[in-house]
């Protein structure tokens, strides 16, 4: 893993998702009780984190369930696309894009992908006038909207937008 | 040596003029050089003789302001001298000091990788060493000899890992900016569908991985 | 469990400033690896279940018979469930290493700045082993330093010359500044005082050209 050691993709791995479980699983302490004979029916659905859910996806012990805010018909889709700049991807998920890279592929819903990109590209352009423009009132507030991914971009414009000033 | 200090006083002869043209194409040489390598997310070839003549000519630069000093020349030129001194001192220690900070980053990629370890001055491949051997103490000591037997490897994951899964590499997709000196023509890159036209002269902005070879080769320069 | 714990340790990072390190958390560092053991010993059991029913397995085989569907379905459940203990070891190392990693890191940038001793607030931020690193780091730069008979950790910025060149954009005429009587004529190239050049520069009868 080129990323083994990357803050971000560590904990873009630890986002939780629903999964539903294929099979039994025996003493696993999934309810926190540490308990040798615990187990997990087939069946159950259990919330894991993503690097736990992706392995056992692919070794088909689990199904993952893609979260809401992914899905084809969803109100974050409409929203996206009605106007994806005001749209608060914060709350929904700070490693919007990065989760929904690394699940695109598992969950087989092709459009998940270029989903991704115009949600992006789309947002990019606000998040770069706002860097190198925008009062700081109007600034944190908008900051709130952003994921992970986007607070970075925006404050690499605006550490260059200062640089360029001096 | 900017033109512009011209004293007949100061004795230059044939040959320190041709000595100057020699070492502003040197500078030139180093300023690249330097540009290459800050802007190249993967450790170049190290630029043994370049660096060589650079140092010796930082002597000699030394040495000149030394006796334009002694001998009471006008401030101005000295200034100017000691200007271009600086800035290729400054070029030789930022060009050496990214190069460390690379190895640094990614010395365990290095040391596994022929074609970059063979990039490495032998005082730089001794300095990897070294930081592989700090490191792989410092992991062990702190974290690895702590975790059950079939995890305490640096470079694998567990025990059942196929590969080396915990190697961290520069990513090569990353774009930089770069210029050709030379019209190179239709060019395919990787992953587009159509080649790009490469004039001389022209900045483009392109994934590092697509013109690797070009940048390895001196064909083109980056920004 | 299930490196809720570890990633703990990571966000840590994540939220400290740049270049700034924190008191290495001695607690949560040793709580993760407590759970590491907690995970080893589910692990063990689970391992020797499973050896066990691979076992009848084997004699089951030489009578020309197959597990009862009972026992598969268990046999599963167990390699089920070490495959999720593993992975959440794989977890656990993986938020370690990725914290103990990523401060050696900031310590070695502090070998850049400072010299070779640590001030005292930030070495009571280290654990033993950072102290140990820092020192040896400092040792190898130092090392390759004498090597080349040449100091890097000096000289981090690009000089700011006393003296620029610039290129008269305007015709003025003679002018008198601090250090010469220039002919500011068109087109003309100069080596200026910065200091006497940078009027000329904001109004734009000069351009700076840059080397």
């Amino acid at each position: 893993m080129a990323n083994y050691y990357d803050i971000d993709d560590v904990l873009a791995e630890q986002e939780f998702l629903p999964v539903l479980f294929q099979q039994g699983a025996e003493g696993v302490g999934l309810f926190d009780s540490g308990d040798d004979a615990n187990e997990v029916e087939a069946g159950a659905k259990v919330e894991l984190p993503f690097c736990l859910a992706r392995d056992l996806h692919v070794r088909g012990v689990v199904a993952i369930d893609v979260p809401p805010y992914f899905r084809k018909v969803s109100r974050t889709r409409k929203e996206i696309e009605a106007d994806a700049a005001h749209v608060d991807l914060r709350s929904r998920c700070q490693y919007f894009y990065e989760l929904g890279l690394k699940i695109a592929p598992l969950a087989g819903d092709k459009s998940i992908g270029p989903f991704l990109l115009v949600a992006f590209q789309t947002r990019y352009k606000e998040v770069l006038v706002k860097a190198h423009t925008a009062a700081s009132a109007v600034a944190s507030k908008h900051l709130t909207l952003l994921t992970n991914e986007e607070v970075k971009l925006c404050e690499a414009g605006q550490s260059s937008t200062a640089a360029f000033k001096k | 040596m900017e033109t512009g200090a011209q004293d007949g006083s100061s004795g230059y002869s044939t040959m320190d003029d041709y000595e100057s043209l020699i070492s502003t194409t040197d500078a030139e040489l180093l300023k690249r050089a330097w540009q290459n390598e800050k802007a190249a997310p993967q450790i170049l070839r190290f630029e043994a003789a370049l660096i060589q003549r650079s140092r010796e000519q930082i002597k000699l630069m030394e040495e000149t302001v030394g006796e334009f000093t002694r001998n009471g020349i006008d401030p101005l030129t000295v200034s100017l001298y000691q200007m271009d001194l600086d800035r290729t001192v400054f070029l030789l220690r930022s060009y050496l000091r990214t190069r460390l900070q690379k190895i640094e980053k990614y010395v365990f990629h290095i040391q596994k990788t022929a074609e970059l370890w063979n990039r490495l001055s032998r005082q730089e491949k001794r300095f990897a060493e070294r930081c592989i051997e700090d490191m792989e103490k410092h992991l062990d000591q702190s974290v690895l000899s702590k975790l059950p037997s079939s995890y305490k490897s640096h470079l694998k994951q567990s025990s059942s890992s196929e590969e080396d899964d915990m190697v961290p590499e520069p990513r090569l997709d990353t774009y930089v900016i770069c210029r050709s000196k030379r019209f190179l023509g239709a060019f395919q890159l990787d992953d587009r569908q159509f080649p790009v036209n490469i004039e001389a002269d022209d900045l483009y902005a392109l994934p590092y991985k697509s013109i690797k070879p070009l940048v390895e080769t001196g064909q083109i320069d980056l920004v | 469990m299930y490196g809720k714990k570890g990633s703990e340790l990571v966000k840590e990072l994540a939220s400290s400033e740049p270049g700034q390190l924190s008191a290495f958390n001695n607690d949560l560092f040793a709580q993760v690896i407590d759970e590491c053991t907690g995970h080893l010993h589910h692990l063990g059991s689970l391992i020797r279940k499973i050896e066990e029913l691979k076992k009848i397995e084997e004699i089951k085989k030489l009578n020309n018979q197959e597990l009862e569907e009972s026992e598969k379905q268990l046999l599963k459940a167990h390699n089920s469930g070490a495959l999720i203990h593993h992975l959440s070891l794989l977890r656990n190392k993986r938020c370690l290493m990725a914290y103990v990693y990523n401060r050696a890191e900031t310590i070695r940038s502090l070998g850049w700045a400072v010299e070779r001793v640590l001030p005292e607030e930030i070495e009571e931020k280290l654990s033993g082993s950072e102290k140990e690193y820092f020192k040896n780091h400092a040792a190898s730069l130092q090392s390759y330093m004498s090597e080349l008979d040449l100091d890097l950790a000096v000289d981090m910025v690009p000089p700011k010359d006393p003296y620029i060149k610039v290129r008269v954009l305007e015709d003025i005429g003679n002018v008198l500044l601090s250090d010469q009587s220039a002919n500011l004529a068109r087109h003309a190239i100069l080596f200026l005082r910065r200091t006497d050049a940078e009027q000329y520069i904001s109004q734009a009868i000069f351009t700076l050209m840059l080397w």
